[in-house]
């Protein structure tokens, strides 16, 4: 990951230098267009969408032949199993998260799901700890700056990254290089293989989880950019509120 | 008339009214919970029953035609359009609106087989009723599932369906309005898109 991130963030600059696009505003006599502009929260609209475009044309001749072709040869056992190594890897990450948020009963959640599922799961093959009424839950240095009240911004949609935001965009970089001891404990060659296969796999599983989804969106938005860009914004919003301990059920927004 | 009524009939009236309204409140906390309990049930039935694939996406049509208020959602997905349409694209948006949501839901029903939901609480917001979900499908983490019932339009419907905290109308709307946008908000644009998503093959 980190190889690869330090290869393509020079380029990803120059790229978003060359490309001078802002959204034009609407006219202010318009206040529904306004309205709808700023619901959007999205000024750097044709830049994001000439990144979308990259992103869908690599995903579509790169990982998503490899998702799909993951998911043929291999049992949903052992998917599932590589999945669940994965999330046990990212422990430290997690209860990092989940402390700074100041949330002592997913702290404490994500100790147990890390001691039941090393030890009975066989080394974070099996989850064992969700057989137990512990699920998982999301925890990243994103949703710990929002929970410390800070905004997301404005939408951004980033090589590698997808659909984001500058706060998240930050939270990634923070949680990848920071927080997660795998990418500074150890050196070595091998060190370096297992983290580029850690990094590897952990794309192809992530790809793997939303293949149908997002294949569905492709089919049936008639903007799929604009979709996702809803469906993330929601989608974040509601992992964050729960992570402010919200128990209600999510609200939607009221329509204007 | 007011000025003749004693305060303690003005408090009864009061009272009384207080009354019938918690009562309405939570009749129709009760009548959206019972809605969609039943099409849980309902929905669970013809998804994992017999009959072939193109049997079932007939049954769940029925089901949505029955517990979907689907021209409310039809008017919210086209948001500020709605107004400066004129009648005969209303009458045209309105129809494909309702194809392509049957379509999006039924054409993948076999993917569902083996799906199971549990009904949760019912919750009054300020025009409508939130009742949540959890659905499991075989393999996969269970989600969270709210259904929005309101009863605008008369008797209680659906009119949206928020997964995961994602709401099926919000993000309905953010795609049509961007490709209004795109195509000169021009709803005629919107409306032939929409046949072509209708008509298409798969």
């Amino acid at each position: 990951m980190r190889l690869s991130v330090r290869q393509i963030l020079p380029l990803f600059v120059a790229c978003a230098l060359s490309l001078t696009g802002c959204a034009t505003p609407p006219p202010a006599d318009d206040p529904d267009a306004v309205a709808e502009y700023k619901e959007a929260n999205d000024p750097l609209e044709p830049t994001n969408r000439v990144f979308y475009a990259i992103n869908d044309a690599l995903d579509t001749v790169i990982l998503h032949p490899i998702a799909l072709g993951y998911r043929a040869a291999l049992p949903t056992p052992v998917r599932t199993g590589v999945h669940n190594v994965l999330n046990n890897l990212g422990t430290p990450v997690t209860l990092t998260n989940d402390l700074l948020q100041g949330n002592r009963r997913r702290a404490g959640d994500t100790m147990s799901r890390f001691l039941l599922n090393t030890t009975l799961g066989v080394g974070g093959l099996m989850d064992v700890a969700a057989e137990r009424g512990i699920p998982d839950h999301p925890a990243d240095f994103g949703m710990t700056l929002a929970v410390w009240g800070l905004n997301d911004g404005v939408f951004l949609f980033l090589p590698i990254l997808g659909p984001t935001n500058p706060r998240d965009a930050v939270g990634f970089g923070v949680d990848s290089f920071v927080l997660d001891p795998w990418s500074w404990v150890g050196q070595g060659n091998t060190v370096r293989d297992l983290r580029v296969a850690r990094a590897a796999v952990g794309a192809i599983d992530a790809r793997v989880m939303v293949l149908d989804d997002f294949d569905r969106v492709k089919a049936q938005a008639l903007d799929p950019y604009a979709t996702i860009r809803s469906l993330a914004r929601q989608y974040r919003t509601k992992q964050i509120s729960d992570a402010r301990g919200d128990v209600t059920p999510q609200a939607v927004k009221k329509s204007p | 008339m007011i000025a003749m009524l004693n305060r303690r009939q003005l408090l009864l009236a009061a009272l009384s009214t207080v009354f019938v309204a918690g009562h309405a409140m939570g009749d129709s906390t009760d009548a959206a919970q019972a809605l969609v309990e039943k099409l849980s049930r309902d929905l669970i039935g013809v998804v994992n029953g017999p009959g072939s694939a193109g049997e079932k996406q007939a049954a769940l049509e029925k089901l949505i035609d029955r517990d979907v208020d689907i021209q409310a959602v039809a008017r919210f997905c086209l948001g500020r359009f709605w107004r400066t349409a004129n009648p005969d694209q209303l009458k045209a948006y309105g129809d494909l609106f309702r194809a392509v949501l049957v379509r999006n839901i039924t054409s993948k029903v076999g993917e569902y087989q083996g799906v199971t939901m549990a009904v949760g609480k019912a919750q009054a917001r300020e025009d409508d009723v939130l009742v949540g979900s959890v659905v499991t499908r075989p393999n996969n983490a269970p989600s969270r599932v709210d259904w929005v019932v309101s009863a605008a339009g008369g008797a209680p419907r659906i009119i949206d369906v928020v997964a995961e905290g994602t709401s099926l109308r919000l993000t309905q709307r953010s795609d049509y309005s961007a490709f209004l946008s795109r195509n000169n908000n021009d709803v005629q644009a919107l409306i032939d898109a929409m046949r072509k998503q209708a008509t298409q093959p798969g």
